[in-house]
């Protein structure tokens, strides 16, 4: 990035205008790796379970650096059906984090799912999907997948279920989990409006003895809205995050598919 | 034939003391039985046909082609073992495309011809294989223009050194025929299978060879090769057959340098006059007959 | 004479000390490109109503230096795609003769699968590799060579049409990140152009407005502001249109109605002092 603007150039060999120019950084005698196999194409997802339904959702920005490269990159999957066109697929998979890798990822689990789907003769469970998911995961430990995944479906009784993973392949089953560049600012929010931390009854006492609200399931609606709420407040403060809001909705009638405008800015 | 019971055509690479590779002869036998096959080279391209012998009625119409493709440019028809042609179609292949990784350019009809004969040769050499059952024809065009090199970016100095140089012509139509014992030859007109001695009569009346090249232009030829191909069928020994016809024509011919089926309608429109000659001829017969009552 | 041959023809060690032997084997690591040396600028392209606009300028850069001025850089495939490669030129050679082959390839099987005649083996038919077919194959290419830590050193626009018949356009690097917009642009393209670009085709719903000659006109405005600011770039240039007819390259073009009268009013460069 430096040669970019600067005045004085390598002068070193043939010069470069972007910020893949070598960098003559490296200690006496070591070789130098110049080829970053990793970039951020920023992004964000979210995923919440309800007491009979799950609801994915993510952003459609695909950036690299400050450029957008597409306004509308899907990052939400459905998983393992019979077909290319996914119509009875049970299970959704987000990825956020580097695309390339978070595509790979994606034709991995689905390929799975579907020999598993010929070789049983019925559909993988949540429960199962998940578990083999970290095992991809890790398979690439020392070269991972670089993609924050959230898988969502509705488990054996039919209650919403939300995976989240980090990278390498540690996973637990969530209520609620925000993944990529915006996390940090929705995970709070969730925190407060999902699972209803750091709300207590009125005038129910004093210091410890005030009592948390108590949590109840949130209805498909107040999600929906929640979502929104959510993805509203995280394009106002991220440039990677805006474009379009793709969200997923699991259910026992199959999966319904919502695209929502967001701010193009 | 002499050789039976002499113990000399028991084996390939060995010579009977007349200096002959019986093996050899009997890979020519082969072919002598295969459909018939003919090659055409014409003033802007070449020609290729197959009477292709329907062998049952539960093979669909105009599937199992015949003649192939070889790189982009080349066409391959042969007559014989079906088999033996197959696996000498793979070894073309592999050879354009061991070609173009060496050179970046298409490999010339006569240097596939070159290796393909080469090949077909090795395989009278030795005891553990027997030759080629086919006598295959390749017809090709090679570029007229400066031979193209893969992955050029640019078109160069478009004269003087290492550049282009003014009115030299390269390439063309090209035709060669190769033999089981490898010979191969270059043609003006080829003709093998069952039917070639009539098929060779019949090219030898056309305007192919002489100072000033072929007259003949590709769509005559078509014609005259439909036309061929129903001459040398024989209806006493088999009763039905398809024509295939491909053909090569430079890159402003009608395809474009590339080696491709006859369209349907000229093919047809082709039988149909090669089908109208026929009844011509078979009617002036019976009149000379009255005559010479 | 010494009886070992790894000993001929190296210094005597009781002259030169004792011979350093680990020259003889190579076990460091696999080299690969690490960098690119000879290198394209940006590739346009916009989405229009039956078809695709792609264009490149025709120069090949080495660092600064304008190395080679005749640079193709769109290449057709099977006359139904176009391809737009940035960066590095060997590694767009090694693309192009690879795609080469797999039209060959293609063609024989082709031939080996049609079952009629109708087609009469003319140009694109049905079973035919599509644009989108081929930029699945290349996404592929691209993001195994970069997990094999030996990237091909492009990015990459592919134009054609999907299997629908529907205007495809994509784009895919060397790290394999693929994604497709109505309208693309790769390097200083994506800064200079994109802009442009999405004033006349925000949304697919745009580009399915936008006329031939609208978008080969936004194309040649684009080029034109590339040119005026991107220092590794050519007033002449290839553009190519693609539609359900084939392939259309026009591979020198010339920037037309150029006007530099902007540079008076640029300061603090050269020997202009105030």
């Amino acid at each position: 990035m430096a040669a970019m603007f600067s005045q004085n150039p390598l002068m070193n060999g043939p010069n470069y205008s972007y910020n893949d120019a070598p960098r003559v950084n490296a200690p006496e005698g070591a070789r130098e790796h110049r080829f970053d196999p990793y970039t951020d194409n920023g992004g964000s997802t979210l995923a919440i379970a309800g007491a009979d339904f799950s609801i994915m959702a993510g952003d459609t920005r695909l950036t690299s650096g400050y450029s957008i490269n597409s306004r509308h990159h899907p990052k939400l999957f459905k998983i393992g059906g019979t077909t290319a066109d996914q119509k009875d697929a049970t299970i959704v998979l987000s990825v956020v984090g580097f695309a390339a890798d978070g595509e790979a990822l994606k034709e991995r689990l689905d390929a799975i799912c579907k020999m598993y789907r010929y070789r049983h003769g019925k559909p993988m469970s949540v429960k199962a999907c998940a578990q083999r998911l970290s095992t991809i995961l890790y398979q690439k430990r020392f070269f991972p997948y670089y993609a924050y995944a959230i898988l969502g479906g509705l488990d054996e009784e039919g209650k919403g279920a939300v995976y989240s993973y980090d990278p390498v392949g540690s996973y637990e089953r969530e209520q609620c989990r925000a993944g990529g560049a915006a996390a940090s600012l929705i995970m709070p929010f969730l925190d407060n409006q999902v699972n209803f931390k750091n709300q207590y009854i009125p005038n129910s006492g004093e210091g410890h003895a005030l009592q948390e609200r108590e949590r109840r399931p949130l209805t498909r609606n107040e999600v929906e809205i929640l979502v929104k709420d959510a993805f509203d407040g995280a394009v106002e403060r991220h440039i990677e995050v805006g474009d379009g809001l793709q969200m997923m909705v699991i259910t026992a009638n199959g999966i319904e598919e919502v695209l929502l405008p967001l701010k193009r800015d | 034939m002499t050789s039976i019971g002499t113990g000399y055509d028991l084996a390939n690479s060995i010579f009977s003391p007349d200096g002959r590779n019986f093996q050899v002869e009997y890979a020519v036998k082969a072919v002598e039985n295969g459909g018939t096959s003919i090659g055409i080279r014409c003033k802007d391209g070449v020609v290729l046909a197959v009477e292709k012998i329907v062998t049952s009625k539960l093979l669909k119409q105009s599937a199992n082609k015949r003649i192939a493709t070889v790189d982009r440019h080349l066409g391959v028809a042969f007559s014989g073992m079906i088999p033996d042609g197959r696996h000498f179609i793979d070894r073309a292949r592999d050879e354009a495309r061991a070609w173009r990784d060496t050179f970046k350019t298409p490999i010339s009809t006569a240097d596939l011809a070159s290796r393909m004969g080469g090949y077909m040769q090795a395989y009278t050499l030795y005891q553990s294989v027997r030759p080629f059952g086919i006598t295959a024809i390749v017809g090709g065009f090679d570029s007229t223009e400066a031979a193209p090199v893969d992955g050029e970016v640019g078109s160069g100095p478009s004269c003087g050194a290492g550049g282009k140089v003014l009115g030299k012509t390269h390439g063309g139509p090209f035709l060669y025929m190769i033999e089981p014992s490898g010979l191969y030859w270059g043609y003006y007109g080829a003709a093998t299978g069952k039917g070639r001695q009539s098929a060779k009569a019949e090219l030898e009346k056309l305007d192919l060879g002489g100072p000033a090249g072929p007259a003949l232009t590709l769509e005559e030829a078509v014609k005259e090769a439909a036309r061929i191909i129903y001459v040398a069928h024989d209806d006493s020994k088999d009763k039905e057959f398809e024509l295939e016809m491909t053909w090569i024509s430079g890159a402003d011919g009608p395809t474009k340098g590339l080696h491709q089926e006859v369209p349907k309608a000229l093919r047809e429109e082709a039988e149909r006059l090669a089908k109208k000659s026929l009844e011509d001829d078979e009617e002036e017969e019976p009149k000379e007959e009255k005559m010479e009552e | 004479m010494d009886h070992r041959p790894q000993a001929w023809g190296r210094p005597r060690d009781d002259v030169y000390g004792a011979y350093d032997a680990s020259y003889l084997h190579n076990n460091g690591p696999k080299t690969a490109t690490q960098s690119p040396i000879v290198t394209g600028t940006s590739v346009i392209a916009i989405k229009f109503k039956d078809g695709v606009v792609m264009a490149a300028d025709n120069l090949a850069s080495y660092g600064s230096l304008a190395r080679f001025t005749d640079v193709k850089r769109l290449r057709p495939f099977l006359s139904t795609s176009v391809v737009g490669f940035g960066g590095d030129v060997s590694d767009m050679q090694f693309l192009d003769r690879h795609l080469k082959e797999l039209a060959t390839d293609e063609a024989y099987e082709h031939e080996a699968s049609s079952t009629t005649t109708d087609e009469g083996g003319s140009g694109a038919g049905e079973g035919q590799l599509n644009a989108a077919n081929l930029y699945k194959y290349l996404s592929k290419l691209m993001y195994r060579r970069r997990n094999d830590f030996d990237p091909l050193w492009n990015q990459i626009l592919v134009a054609g049409l999907d299997a629908h018949a529907k205007p495809f356009l994509a784009s895919v690097d060397l790290r394999g990140t693929t994604f497709t917009s109505p309208s693309l642009a790769t390097g200083f393209g994506a800064m200079l152009a994109q802009p442009i670009m999405r004033r006349y085709a925000a949304t697919e719903e745009d580009a399915a407005r936008l006329t031939r000659e609208e978008a080969v006109n936004v194309i040649k405005e684009c080029m034109k502001v590339l040119f005026y600011r991107d220092a590794r770039s050519l007033d002449r240039y290839s553009i190519a249109v693609v539609t359900k007819d084939g392939v259309e390259l026009s591979e020198d073009e010339q920037l037309e109605k150029q006007s530099w009268a902007f540079a008076e009013r640029i300061r603090g460069y050269g020997t202009q002092v105030v």
